[in-house]
This record gives C-alpha cells, structure tokens and sequence, in this order.
C-alpha cells in the first residue's frame, strides 16, 4: 500500500469525506507533509474504489454543486488495520535498533 | 471548510480545460467530483472574494502536473481500465522493456569484452582484430559506468521494482544529454553516446514511456525477459562478434541497421502469430513491435545524416527501412486491431479484499 493510500484510507477511518475535506485531512493527519493536489487524489480514490477498499457515500448539494462522500468499506477497514499493525511494527523494531525503546521505557 | 458561492466561472472554465488531459470515460466519471474538490481549495464563501479569486486564479504548475500524471496512468492503462488503453499501456510497457533489453545487452557487452580484453576467468586473449584498447579518460568511465547501470534498470524493471528503475534511468540519461550537448557546441564527439540520432528515439523516449509502469500495471513474465538478457548477449553480439573475428566486417551493419534488422525480425518472427486467430491476445504485442519498429526507424533516418556524402551507404540505409517497413506492415492491422481485443485484467484485489 502506497504512502498516499494510507494517508487516504485513515483520513476515512472515522467517517466519510468528499474529496476537499480527504486533502485537508491527510495534509493534518501528516503534518503538512503530504499535501496531495486532485490529480493525485482521485488516482488514489479511483484505485481504492476499484480495489473495493472505499466506496460512494452519499452526495450532498453545497452551493448549487453535488459533494460526493467516500466511506472505507468492509474490506478497506481490515486492510488499513492490517497496514497500520505493518507498519506499527516496523516503527517498533526501527526504534529498538536505533536504541530509542531502551532510553523511552527508562525515561 | 470553504464553499463554492456560484462565482467559480473563470477558474472552474480553467481547471476544466486542464481535466481535457483525462480520457472521457474517466471525466464522465470523475470529472464534476474533481471540480468541485478542487474549487473547494480556493473558494472562501464571500461572493466579492470569490468573484476577484475567480477572475485571477489559474490551476497552479503543480495541479496541472497531477492532472498529467493521472492522464499518463489513465492512458498507458492497466487493470480496471477500457480495453483500448490498457492495449497501448501493455504495447508501450513491452516496448520500453524491448529498448531498455537494448541497452542493458550493450552493458553485458561492455563487460564480457572487459573481461576478455583483461583476460580475467582465464579467458584466452581476444583475436586482434576484435581487441580494442580503451582510449580512457572520464567519458569512456561515464560510458562503462552508464552501459552497466543500464543492466540493473532493466532488471529492476522486470521485478517490479519501478521507481527504483525510474530514479537510475534518470541518472543514466544525464551524461548522454551532456555529451550530446558538448558534441554539439564543440563539433567533437566526447563518448560514444554522444549523438541526438541515437540519445533522443532510444534513450530519452523510453525513460519518459516509463510512466507506464505505474501501480495498476501487471507485472512482467519475469523469466522470459530476464532469459532474453543473456540470450540477446549469445544470440545476437556474439555472432556479429564472430563475423567481426572472421574478417567479415563489411558484412556487420551500423547501430541503427542492426536495431532495423532486429525489429524486422521480431516483427517477422510474431507475424504467425498475429495472423492465426486461434492465438490468444497477440494483439498488445503487434503494437508493442510497430512501436518498437517506429522508434528504430526514426533512429535509422536520424542517423542516416552523417552519410549524406556516401550514396552506398545511403541506398544500404533506405533498403534497411524498406524491410522494417514491409515486416512491420505484415503485422499493423494486427496492432490495430488489438485497442479493441485485449481484455484488461480485473483490478488487483487487496489480500484482505481477495
């Protein structure tokens, strides 16, 4: 799973988004780092969609133009834990070797 | 978050000018979604604001290239895509593999004749008339450094490792470009790549093709196109190695006839199968050959311009093209045909998803 597919999929994980607010959500969920533009976006989106990770949600009317809301699905749900626990455990042996979970358990 | 107030005319006019990029059946679908995310980027909500903002505003440099990208995604296709883009996209992924094996059969050249030349692994010394003694200096270690990187690209390539391979093709277009560019403000020739004929149509084409090879792309059969590394080394340089040892070296043409000759070739050798009906999805291969026969021939005419003073070597040039031409005709309607033929693969499923 690509960076920006993850970013993606856990700015969903607490409910669904239109597409600006994905952006907003991942430019804060990664501290700015990654600030995707709408090419980037929904060649994530349409990837994730047809992978049967995210699906439509609803679309509301905001000012005279439809929004239309994405939401992980089942699937999308068990794939974004199974990344999330990947790569909580890679974070964990990389702070093991760098010596950090020794100085972090003291501290 | 900010709203989109009605006065989004301009800008919007713009940014759907930029989505022209994408192909339709992608903007039937996407297109007002993407509209409406990216307006909500600019809008404020105050009908003055938005107004001056709309009036002002274009999609910046950095939009337009997302945009582009995508496009190239879109258009070199891969699974879940129409079966016309995923045709070109398989075609093109196949061609650049076909010009990057190119290269990367140079480089194991250029080592196999370092070893011989060096008599490393006890290998004998090399007849006289095939041994070469390096002329040395920086552009001939660029030159050696380059042709072996070229073997890694590929192979990094044909295991699905594709920004690795685009990082390196980068890097290994960089001295070709400088040395052309020195070989053309000084009128001398620094390294062997140094010429347009042959950096533009075989280097820098194929490295931007490498857009292809994108997430969605299905992987290569790696063993056929790891075996034909090794089998071009054997099948091909060796035996223009051997008519070189035995005297024959009239009988060898240049760089640019030997690339017509083997894509004639390939295209002969494929036409059986392009022509029986019975075979399965030969299609993306008969367009990835008339590629591969279009950029030889562009190198070939290219190339033909430093024998403007040999009519004998021009008329040898124009026969070369003329069998690339015919070879390639025998399997064109084929390559036509394949846009509506070749069925893309469904989406990759997620392990979780699967």
């Amino acid at each position: 799973m690509t960076g920006q597919a993850f970013f993606v999929l856990t700015a969903l994980a607490d409910g669904p988004r239109h597409g600006y607010g994905i952006v907003g959500e991942v430019a804060e969920l990664s501290g700015g780092r990654v600030k995707l533009k709408i090419g980037g976006l929904y060649g994530v989106l349409d990837r994730l969609a047809a992978e049967g990770l995210i699906e439509p949600d609803r679309e509301e009317a905001h000012d005279g133009r439809l929004r239309r809301y994405y939401r992980l699905t089942r699937d999308g749900r068990g794939a974004l834990a199974e990344e999330a626990e990947l790569r909580a455990a890679t974070a964990r042996v990389v702070r093991v070797r760098l010596g950090l979970a020794g100085a972090e358990a003291a501290g | 978050m900010s709203g989109n107030s009605g006065n989004s005319g301009n800008l919007e006019r713009r940014y759907r000018r930029v989505l022209r990029l994408l192909p339709g059946y992608y903007r039937e679908q996407w297109e007002e979604d993407m509209i409406g995310a990216f307006l909500d980027g600019w809008l404020t909500g105050d009908p003055e604001t938005d107004e001056y903002i709309s009036r002002v505003a274009w999609p910046g440099w950095a939009e337009v290239t997302s945009v582009a990208g995508l496009a190239a995604r879109l258009y070199l296709g891969g699974a879940g895509t129409p079966r016309r883009y995923f045709a070109w996209g398989q075609a093109v992924r196949r061609a650049v593999l076909a010009a990057v094996l190119v290269h990367a059969v140079l480089g194991l050249d250029v080592l196999v004749q370092t070893a011989w030349n060096r008599r490393l692994f006890g290998l004998p010394a090399p007849p006289a008339i095939l041994w070469a003694a390096s002329p040395g200096g920086v552009w001939f270690t660029v030159f050696y450094g380059v042709n072996v990187v070229w073997i890694v690209i590929f192979v990094a390539l044909v295991l699905g490792h594709y920004q690795t391979a685009r990082v390196l093709a980068v890097l290994a277009v960089v001295p070709g470009l400088v040395a052309s560019l020195q070989a053309q403000l000084t009128g001398s020739m620094p390294a062997p790549f140094a010429s347009w004929a042959f950096w533009v149509p075989l280097t820098l084409v194929p490295v931007l093709a490498m857009a292809a090879f994108h997430a969605a792309a299905p992987p290569p059969a790696r063993w056929p196109w790891l075996l034909a590394l090794p089998a071009g080394e054997l099948l091909v340089v060796v035996p223009l190695l051997a008519l070189q040892a035995t005297g024959n070296f009239a009988w060898v043409p240049d760089f640019p006839g030997q690339c017509c000759l083997l894509a004639a070739l390939a295209c002969l050798a494929h036409a059986p199968r392009a022509w029986s009906r019975r075979a399965a999805g030969p299609g993306a291969w008969s367009l990835a050959l008339v590629l591969l026969a279009a950029v030889a021939a562009v190198y070939r005419v290219a190339s033909l311009t430093v024998y403007l003073h040999d009519p004998h070597l021009i008329a040898v040039g124009l026969g070369e093209l003329l069998i690339l031409g015919t070879a390639a005709a025998l399997i064109a309607p084929d390559a036509a045909r394949a846009q509506a033929a070749t069925p893309p693969p469904p989406p990759v499923p997620h392990p979780i998803a699967a």
